[in-house]
């Protein structure tokens, strides 16, 4: 479970995050959405510990990650904006540092890092260098890398941003069944069909503050659109630029 | 322990993603072997000038007409006597012969007279290459001379010493030798340089070039301090460096052997009793650079930025090198205490045939611990800043 309380986040001038607070339960996917800008990379990296916000509080399954950024770490999985792979080593070797960086003894790694080129479904590039692989195969490595430690809260930051359809469908088929197990899933996104398509809760960012929050279903009966895209442009404030 | 086990799973990445790197790999060997190869050039090209003219063939046209002075010359250590060509001039000028020596038709009656007997002797003086040679063979005929001169002095009773108003020693101080000593200085800067460049590719490309690809903010979503992250790049630059160091310090070794300085009168030997007190001297000094090396790649904007800084910090390594060959550095006790001179003047020590005392060592040892410290509590410093991690 994720909780981020009046988390507030300032660069400069520039208030990026202002107050968000939400819940991500466990057993359930939430879907961080909003518009390019508003904030949603900034709110995942504080709640993956590597940014501190300014005041307000993060805790992942009840882990301070503000005071204690590395014990809150060890409880997540984290795919980040842009993969950020290693071209020269395999997508095997990615498992293997991260997963040894968490600490899984040897043996539990190989056996861990087997299950997940199946689950992923990248045997055939498991021991091929990252340098040349497609965006597709990319992102596969990097997900498996996040999951390596098998993580009970995973967050995902445009997870299917430039995927073609297929990989979009392994990509969600995986989400899902992170869901089903039981873990905590938040992913970001800026295009209202993926969360529509695949969240059990949804919260809308603009801006850096929270507009909305809710299951689909909420979220239509709020605004009073029954096409959730309308919602979103209601909620995040966008049609308000096209009336001026 | 478990940030040192972490520091080392860091480490070992970084060597072995280092060394999938080919060409970063051939940069680095390129620029370990290229000092030891153009020192082996430079002395080899000095030692072969040498060579030639301890041992000088003399091409003499007429030899039935001087068998005495063949003779002689013959005893004479290193000259070997040919028959000369038939024209002289020709082959001299062509640069066939270095020097021939022509004894003309009047030659042995002119001698028997005890009058002066012509010799001719063919040059070319303005061939540089050869210069020793012909020199040899002056010398050579002017000592076949002032024997001759003696023994007649002594057959017409006066004493040789009257015909020596001068008794001039010549202390020979040879060029050659000057020179290849002096080549010889920049051994030492050599190895430093070595241990430089063999941790930079490491220590820029696992900062600057890891946030360039983007791969920093994953990897610092590991549950591991950030001083594990900064300790095990650090590592394995300085281990690449030490690496790097070996390298050059086999080649110089196998340099020295193969040159025979010794037929050169200069002593210098790298021998395997060496390997130790050379590790010893420069292995702090790795650790500093690379340290060094990091902390400002780490401040870098980019990786191009961060190597253009790598470009003015190898003058770190070079300036003792350099300035000492202009002004010498003496073995003071201060300077063990300066992160790149220490080093330098272990080095020199150590070469030179003096092994420098514990004290010296461990002065400079430790003054280059210090510095490593203090820059990589910086470059963690550095790895919690936001604005490093996410480039401004």
């Amino acid at each position: 479970m994720i909780q981020i309380a009046n988390a507030r986040k300032q660069f400069g001038s520039v208030t990026a995050v202002d107050g968000v607070s939400f819940v991500a339960q466990d057993g359930a996917i939430t879907g961080l959405l909003g518009p390019n800008g508003a904030g949603k990379t900034t709110t995942l990296r504080m709640l993956y510990a590597v940014m501190k916000p300014d005041s307000g509080e993060v805790r992942v399954d009840g882990v301070d990650a503000v005071a204690t950024p590395q014990a809150a770490q060890a409880r997540l999985g984290v795919l980040p904006d842009g993969f950020g792979l290693y071209p020269r080593l395999t997508a095997r070797e990615h498992l293997d540092y991260f997963g040894a960086l968490q600490g899984i003894e040897s043996d539990q790694l190989a056996k861990r890092t087997e299950e997940l080129i199946d689950l992923l479904d990248m045997r055939a590039i498991a021991d091929r260098r990252t340098g040349g692989f497609s965006h597709g195969e990319r992102t596969k490595v990097a997900l498996a890398r996040a999951l390596v430690h098998d993580p009970q809260n995973v967050l995902l930051d445009e997870p299917t941003n430039g995927l073609d359809v297929m990989s979009t469908r392994a990509v969600r088929s995986i989400v899902r069944r992170l869901r089903d197990q039981g873990r905590c899933v938040l992913f970001s996104s800026h295009v209202m069909q993926e969360v529509s398509a695949l969240c059990d809760s949804i919260v809308v960012i603009a801006a850096g503050r929270v507009v909305a929050q809710g299951t689909p279903d909420e979220l239509r009966h709020q605004t009073g659109y029954q096409n959730l895209e309308d919602a979103f442009v209601a909620l995040a404030g966008l049609d308000q630029g096209a009336h001026e | 322990m478990r940030t040192a086990r972490q520091t080392l799973i860091v480490c070992r990445k970084e060597l072995r993603d280092s060394l999938r790197d080919r060409r970063a790999l051939w940069s680095i060997l390129f620029s370990v072997v290229i000092g030891p190869v153009l020192i082996g050039f430079m002395m080899n090209k000095l030692a072969d000038r040498q060579r030639d003219a301890d041992a000088v063939r003399v091409p003499i046209v007429g030899m039935h007409r001087a068998p005495a002075l063949v003779n002689w010359l013959n005893q004479q250590a290193g000259v070997h006597v040919v028959e000369g060509p038939a024209e002289a001039e020709k082959a001299v000028r062509e640069q066939r012969e270095a020097v021939v020596v022509i004894v003309p038709d009047d030659f042995a009656e002119r001698f028997r007279s005890s009058r002066p007997a012509p010799l001719q002797l063919v040059a070319d003086s303005s061939r540089n290459d050869v210069r020793p040679s012909v020199q040899r063979v002056q010398i050579l005929l002017q000592q076949y001379a002032a024997e001759i001169s003696s023994l007649r002095l002594i057959m017409r009773g006066v004493s040789p010493a009257a015909m020596r108003p001068l008794a001039i020693e010549e202390i020979e101080v040879s060029t050659a030798q000057q020179r290849a000593a002096q080549i010889l200085t920049f051994i030492p800067m050599f190895i430093m340089v070595a241990g430089f460049v063999g941790g930079m590719q490491i220590a820029t490309d696992s900062t600057a070039g890891e946030r360039e690809r983007g791969s920093l903010e994953p990897l610092l979503v590991n549950p591991a301090p950030r001083m594990a992250f900064v300790a095990g790049k650090w590592m394995a630059a300085t281990l690449a460096a030490v690496v790097s160091v070996c390298l050059t310090t086999v080649l110089c070794a196998q340099l020295t052997r193969l040159l025979r300085l010794e037929d050169m009168g200069i002593r210098l030997e790298i021998g395997p009793q060496h390997v130790g007190p050379i590790l010893l001297a420069v292995a702090p000094m790795c650790l500093f650079t690379a340290a060094l090396q990091a902390a400002v790649a780490t401040l870098a904007r980019s990786f191009k930025e961060a190597q253009t800084y790598m470009g003015v910090l190898i003058l770190g390594p070079m300036l003792p090198g350099v300035l000492s060959s202009l002004y010498p550095i003496g073995n003071a006790t201060w300077t063990y205490a300066v992160p790149m001179l220490g080093p330098y003047v272990l080095l020199t020590d150590v070469l030179g045939g003096r092994v420098p005392d514990t004290t010296a060592f461990l002065t400079s040892a430790g003054t280059c611990l210090l510095a490593s410290a203090i820059l990589i509590q910086i470059t963690t410093g550095l790895f919690k800043s936001e604005n490093i991690i996410f480039g401004r």
